[in-house]
């Protein structure tokens, strides 16, 4: 499954969509040569607006495997409050920076700082603690546990609050209260996908961490958890998001980085970033020359 | 269960000296094919001889001879003992002449002066009941009752080890081969609590609990913590695991010695008969302690923190940790209550059988047929296999020799397995 769907409804209504193969090609080598002259230009870009950040990334280099990396510089801050969202193709690795945030993926060089305090490489249960709540693409429930006992995982660190922040989780997401009793192996990807976000939810994070929310869920399921996370986000929650519906998280973040082979492509508004031609040419350029190098994006 | 133990406690040769006597005999025909006929004594026929009130008889002549020939012949000791070496597994006639028993002693039946007996192994118990016949003892229903009565008290000392290798199995994927020994631990530090110290038996065993239980931690602390630190294969843990079983059974050997020695204590019980069920006290108050531990598990398990805890870790260590979860504590949680059960198992399991080096690693694949027949990983399951396993063990003895016992109750474990691949309580995952 790439990154546009091409049933996806907004796409004839987007009034840039390019019409012929030469164009798209054209744009595709300009995207390329910008990326690399721009290199410079977007790490002090970072530099300049990530005075106030709330979690910041400089300079990662990341990867599964030693001598092999995924992220290769990689710049990213978020401020308080704020929505952001990254897309890229396939292989871009979106993924792996939001692992690389949360220690999931070890860091080779570069930091993450969170309020002032070094948290690169430290345990996923460290950072927890700290505030970060991560929400993974898949495997993102507990199988055999209830749905109650699934949340209760995720107050694990904090079991006092379990009953006033249940009582918040379920209100968000009403049908997990229904089914508390059922084991999570029985939910739906929706049903588990809420899930993932209220256990994430259950210890008040500071920043929510979400890989792909709305991957294999159907189109109105998508809108479903979009609302979720804007409302998340309007109620205080700080948001980081990966996503591979790009045009519809661009709709809704406050601000989108675009990754492209590991580096900051773009970074600007979601609405700037939906309507720059260099940033849709790159998304058309994954299509046309299949660029998925294996990776996980 | 009873024969066995009491096979076992009869036993005069040291488990050490047998195993040799196994290898010598493999070796032998492995060197020399066709020298068979040579007459080396590897085997063993022996039996002792009781009246009707248990005391030993003396005295009493018997004769093994079978059909190539071999006789050989033994007179009962003081003890009531005799020994007929023999060459070897094969068919055997055993023969008592009734013209040695004291007077006023008499066969339960007079026809039965010889015996015919196959040896699978190296030796067999030969028993030739005295007195009056027990004929409520010879109804298939009761010897049924008996057997699954024996069965689930069997059962209960698998599904203790069971339950702590299966949750470790599930927290860490490390099928543990040294878990057996942490059962042999059990009873022998029960043994020395009990009879060097001097310590009332369930203090004793308690402590022995407790020492298992440390050393769980110890276990995994010191070996497999480090390992999955540094990312080693669950097959190289699996490896590592039977080279630490090993190392154990010889540093217990070689401390413990190759006997069965009996606890100090109630190691001559007289049995209780509830109806056509004959139990031992120890046996009994062994078994509600045992049910004891169980539930506490389970309800640990259930419904504390640190217990759904672990059950999160076994389904998705990663996530565990990405909800707060100190992945490495709760594991080594797991270790100490998964080897304080273990300790606890073989510390019961030796009221019966007596403390060996060997028990808990011959109790282990009973073990491993419990935990898989339940489905791997479900503690739950592990229960409800290991008293499966148990009571079919027994229960196939009406049908099968005492020596296939195990045999038939691994071949049903297969069946079952065929028909259900998870296991009995394992559960199928909704992919998606």
């Amino acid at each position: 499954m790439n990154a546009i769907d091409p049933f996806e409804p907004t796409e004839q209504a987007d009034p840039l969509q390019p019409g012929s193969e030469e164009f798209m090609e054209e744009l595709h080598v300009d995207a390329e040569q910008r990326t690399r002259s721009q290199e410079l230009t977007t790490r002090e870009h970072h530099l300049a607006t990530s005075g106030n950040a709330l979690l910041r990334a400089d300079e990662l280099v990341a990867g599964y495997i030693p001598g092999v990396n995924i992220l290769n510089g990689c710049d990213f801050y978020v401020d308080d409050g704020e929505m952001v969202g990254i897309i890229g193709p396939n292989g871009a690795g979106k993924s792996t920076l939001l692992k690389a945030l949360f220690g999931l993926v070890r860091v080779g060089s570069g930091t993450v700082i969170l309020k002032n305090e070094d948290i690169t490489n430290l345990r996923a249960d460290r950072l927890v603690r700290q505030g970060l709540g991560f929400v993974p693409q898949t495997n993102n429930v507990f199988p055999s546990l209830t749905i109650e006992e699934n949340l209760q995982m995720g107050a694990y660190l904090a079991p006092k609050q379990f009953k006033d922040r249940f009582d918040y989780v379920t209100g968000i997401f009403p049908r997990l209260g229904e089914r508390r009793k059922q084991r999570a192996s029985a939910l739906s990807g929706g049903e588990r996908q809420m899930l993932a976000m209220g256990r994430a939810l259950m210890m008040e994070p500071s920043v929510l961490l979400l890989d792909e929310p709305s991957a294999g869920l159907s189109p109105a399921l998508q809108d479903e958890v979009f609302v979720r996370v804007r409302d998340i986000n309007k109620a205080g929650v700080t948001v980081i998001m990966v996503e591979q519906n790009a045009r519809r998280c661009l709709q809704i973040v406050d601000r989108g980085y675009v990754l492209d082979q590991g580096r900051n492509a773009y970074t600007g508004t979601g609405r700037d970033l939906a309507h720059d031609p260099k940033v849709i040419s790159l998304y058309l350029g994954t299509l046309g020359a299949e660029r998925d190098e294996g990776t996980k994006g | 269960m009873n024969h066995t133990v009491t096979r076992i406690e009869r036993r005069r040769w040291p488990a050490l000296l047998l195993l040799l006597g196994v290898l010598t005999a493999c070796f032998g025909l492995l060197a020399a094919p066709g020298n068979a006929a040579k007459e080396d004594l590897t085997g063993e026929i022996s039996g002792v001889m009781r009246d009707a009130q248990g005391q030993p008889i003396a005295g009493v002549s018997f004769q093994v001879t079978n059909a190539s020939g071999f006789t050989g012949s033994d007179i009962s000791n003081r003890q009531g003992e005799w020994v007929v070496p023999i060459p070897g597994p094969g068919q055997y006639v055993v023969s008592l002449d009734p013209a040695t028993l004291p007077a006023g002693v008499t066969l339960t039946n007079p026809e039965r002066t010889s015996l015919t007996v196959s040896l699978l192994s190296n030796s067999k118990t030969v028993a030739f009941p005295t007195g009056a016949a027990d004929t409520t003892r010879e109804s298939f229903l009761d010897r049924f009752l008996q057997l699954a009565v024996d069965g689930l008290v069997f059962g209960l000392v698998i599904a203790l080890a069971g339950v702590g290798l299966s949750m470790i199995f599930g927290t860490t994927g490390l099928t543990n081969f040294a878990h057996g020994e942490i059962v042999t631990l059990g009873a022998l530090a029960t043994f020395v609590f009990n009879n060097f110290i001097g310590l009332p038996f369930p203090l004793a065993v308690a402590l022995a609990v407790v020492v298992c239980g440390l050393f769980g931690a110890l276990n995994d602390w010191g070996l497999w913590k480090p390992l999955r630190k540094k990312g080693v294969s669950l097959i190289a843990m699996l490896v590592v695991s039977i080279g630490l079983g090993i190392l154990l059974r010889y540093i217990y050997l070689f401390f413990f010695g190759g006997d069965t020695e009996q606890y100090a204590s109630y190691s001559g019980q007289p049995g209780l008969a509830l109806g056509p069920v004959d139990i031992t006290p120890k046996v009994i108050i062994g078994s509600v302690v045992a049910i004891l531990a169980l539930v506490l598990t389970m309800m640990w398990l259930g419904l504390t923190r640190n217990g759904k805890a672990s059950r999160a870790v076994s389904d998705n260590p990663a996530l565990a940790s990405a909800s707060g979860i100190n992945v490495e504590r709760v594991i080594n949680q797991v270790w100490i209550i998964g080897a304080a059960l273990a300790g606890l198992s073989g510390a019961l399991y030796s009221m019966s059988v007596g403390v060996n080096w060997l028990e808990g690693f011959q109790l282990l694949l009973l073990v491993f047929a419990g935990v898989v027949l339940g489905g791997l990983g479900t503690a739950l399951g592990a229960i409800v296999g290991s008293l499966v396993v148990g009571v079919l063990l027994q229960i196939s003895t009406l049908f099968l020799p005492t020596e296939m016992k195990t045999v038939g109750a691994l071949l049903i474990m297969i069946i079952i397995l065929l028909i259900r691949p998870q296991g009995l309580l394992g559960r199928r995952e909704r992919v998606g």
